[in-house]
């Protein structure tokens, strides 16, 4: 055990920083999740894939730098020290591109992966569906085989943006005869083929970050199947565990988040209150605490011991604490806590979005079942 | 930036684990509860024997040299099995802090024990069975004790008189000894607590109610996630002060603060959640569960408890 950086990891930060100093643009852009921002977002992509930042931890060949997870966490810490823009490309730099890696052909790594480093290709996530939600494996939509292609037909909702990602990614039910997690095949889809429509819903804030999508005998080569047919299951699983595990929320968030949050405290909290201040302090220590154990968690991974069925706990712990932490700051805004636009803006759009995180990417109901039976070995319920 | 431990270290705490489900199953925590003594002198030689009792002694001095990272697992095994007596107070402090007095070789090789009053309590834990305790800046030897009648049998607490003084500065590594119990008691925290979820789980995968194991059912499954949730998280914390500890950080006495603070609160979350698991039987004295229970509700109390060590955090952060 080494805590300390070493002098190549010292030096890589060093490199983040200069490059994020000189680049992050000076005033923030507006949400990716409207037609301004998404398409200023997608530049911004571009600045980082030409300085090779958009996917660190990629091999070169694709557009990354080969780097370590731990160089990826440091990355991401100088990213939110920076306060660089959202990655409007997430869900596919980070969640599809690891997974294409893991599971994809030679073909399909040089297809996908070099334009969705520099997000010429934008994705969106098409998994849930009006009766498929915490219980995924409910899915209905459909890909029947016909010679070289699929034909889709179905209805997917929530899919993280969708409403103006390029292509998604899903999961479609390929052996009608089949039930729940079987007969399940994982298919990368272009938006913008006939059949396709999509439909925006207003979030919380207002903003569409997702949408339903309707597919009505669109048309997909069967070379966009990911993994084996009707082994679509294991291949979204081993996704959403990246998801919950480490990708999704680095610690570097929550880290720049709460160190706001003290800022704030120490600008406006009122310091005759004692309650107040262990609460500040109560997130500091999530904070860190998640930041410690995100460290050790990715450090057993370099050493050969995989993230399994523990991940949900970090997707709890990360979701909690986000709420926790605007919850707090909202307490020390007071009357500013109602406006959605004004000075403190940042804190009450948050807020709201804080309060996704215990939902999507597996609620914590259902996070909570899968520490019991996989981790606690408790008898299955339901 | 490398945040494991080493497979030595590992198997050391494997080989301890090992001892201890041999050496220290709750049968032999309930005997030494029930026979008033607190302590097991067939255990300390184990231990002793083991080289778990001088870990943090020089090898100078005939110890074995550890650092607080080599220990901190230790502390955690000793934990999972609710081990009895003034383990904790010697092999993290009063070994190592007294090594190089004329002490030291006695208590390295584990012939005489010791116990700690670094704190301002009124009472001393572990006094009846201890040969010296050491204080602030002395050590007292030959002190009358009186039972205080602590909730833990194998913490037994009391009230101490006379005795005497040979003067004595102690200093392990560069902590405090307040600090370097805290530590320990972490650790140790999260070992009862993962004890306690262990147990807990093996009842809800037997007990039945309705037709089924009470473990099917989700309101029991939230109880034990959530349990498991907070003793998780506070295992890295815990591990980092150690190694803070090992290297005298600057920010040593803050991260130890913060380990004892989520270990504490972790430790108690479980002893609730894992005694409703249980019903009925978890009020029992015949029921396990309450080794276990009843030494972290003394330990998370003791060397600071989770508002004096979260304020102690807030003094660092929100400077």
């Amino acid at each position: 055990m080494d805590l300390r950086e070493t002098v190549d990891e010292a030096a890589f930060r060093l490199e983040a920083r200069t490059w994020l100093e000189a680049n992050v643009p000076d005033s923030s852009l507006p949400s990716f999740d409207t037609a301004e921002g998404f398409a200023l977002h997608r530049q911004w992509e571009k600045k980082l894939y030409d300085g090779r930042w958009s996917a660190v931890s990629w091999p070169e060949q694709y557009g990354g730098r080969g780097a370590d997870y731990i160089k990826w966490l440091i990355f991401e810490e100088e990213y939110y020290r920076a306060g660089a823009p959202g990655r409007v490309n997430q869900n596919g730099i980070f969640l599809l591109g690891p997974t294409i890696m893991e599971v994809g052909t030679d073909t399909q790594k040089e297809r996908f992966l070099p334009t969705m480093a520099s997000s010429e290709i934008v994705w969106g996530q098409a998994w849930s569906e009006p009766n498929a939600g915490s219980d995924l494996a409910g899915i209905k939509s459909k890909a029947l085989r016909d010679g070289d292609d699929w034909i889709l037909n179905g209805q997917k909702i929530w899919a993280s943006r969708a409403v103006w990602a390029d292509w998604c990614f899903g999961i479609f039910r390929t052996d009608p005869e089949a039930e729940r997690h079987r007969g399940l095949t994982f298919i990368l889809c272009p938006l913008d083929l006939p059949g396709i429509t999509v439909r925006p819903i207003a979030q919380l804030d207002g903003d569409t970050g997702f949408a339903e999508i309707f597919f009505d005998d669109v048309r997909v080569p069967v070379e966009n199947t990911l993994g084996e047919v009707n082994k679509g299951w294991g291949v979204a699983m081993a996704t959403a565990g990246f998801e919950r595990g480490v990708s999704l929320r680095s610690p570097a968030r929550f880290s720049e988040a709460v160190n706001r949050l003290v800022a704030l405290w120490k600008r406006l909290g009122d310091k005759s209150d004692t309650a107040l201040a262990d609460a500040v302090t109560d997130v500091w220590m999530q904070a860190e605490g998640y930041r410690l154990h995100t460290y050790q968690t990715v450090t057993g991974m370099l050493e050969g011991r995989p993230i399994g069925a523990e991940a949900s706990l970090n997707k709890i712990f990360w979701s909690e604490m986000d709420v926790r932490i605007h919850e707090i700051a909202l307490q020390i805004i007071g009357p500013e806590a109602e406006r959605m636009e004004g000075p403190l803006e940042r804190w009450v759009d948050g807020f709201l979005f804080s309060l996704s995180g215990p939902i999507y990417a597996g609620t914590h109901a259902i996070q909570r079942n899968i520490i019991a039976d996989r981790v606690l070995q408790l008898p299955k319920g339901m | 930036m490398k945040f494991s431990f080493t497979d030595d270290q590992r198997l050391f705490a494997e080989g301890l684990r090992e001892l201890l489900a041999n050496e220290c199953p709750p049968t032999l925590v309930r005997d030494v509860w029930e026979n008033g003594t607190g302590h097991s002198p067939e255990l300390w030689a184990h231990l002793s024997g083991m080289g778990v009792l001088s870990m943090l002694a020089p090898e100078s001095a005939g110890g074995m040299g550890g650092s607080f990272v080599d220990a901190i697992l230790l502390f955690q095994e000793l934990g999972r099995a609710a081990v009895p007596g003034p383990v904790l107070e010697h092999m993290a402090v009063a070994a190592p802090a007294l090594a190089s007095t004329t002490f030291g070789a006695s208590l390295i090789a584990g012939d005489s024990i010791a116990t700690l009053w670094v704190d301002d309590s009124p009472y001393v834990a572990h006094a009846g069975v201890a040969d010296l305790i050491l204080r602030d800046d002395h050590v007292l030897e030959s002190f009358r004790t009186t039972d205080a009648h602590g909730m833990d049998g194998g913490r037994r607490l009391f009230t101490v008189s006379g005795g005497n003084r040979t003067d004595a500065t102690p200093n392990v590594a560069g902590l405090d000894p307040f600090d370097a119990m805290a530590l320990a008691s972490a650790a140790y925290l999260i070992g009862l607590s993962e004890r306690m979820i262990e147990i807990a789980a093996e009842y809800a995968r037997v007990r039945e109610q309705f037709g089924k194991p009470i473990g099917s059912f989700q309101a029991v499954k939230y109880l034990m996630s959530d349990a498991l949730l907070k003793v998780e998280f506070a295992k890295a914390p815990t591990y980092r002060a150690a190694f803070s500890a090992s290297i005298g950080a600057d920010t040593l006495v803050r991260d130890i603060s913060m380990a004892k603070a989520l270990a504490s609160e972790a430790a108690y979350r479980t002893s609730r959640s894992t005694m409703q698991v249980h019903g009925g039987i978890g009020y029992t004295w015949e029921a396990d569960l309450q080794l276990f229970m009843k030494k972290s509700w003394a330990l998370m109390r003791s060397y600071g408890d989770a508002n004096f060590h979260r304020r102690r955090v807030s003094g660092f952060v929100l400077a």
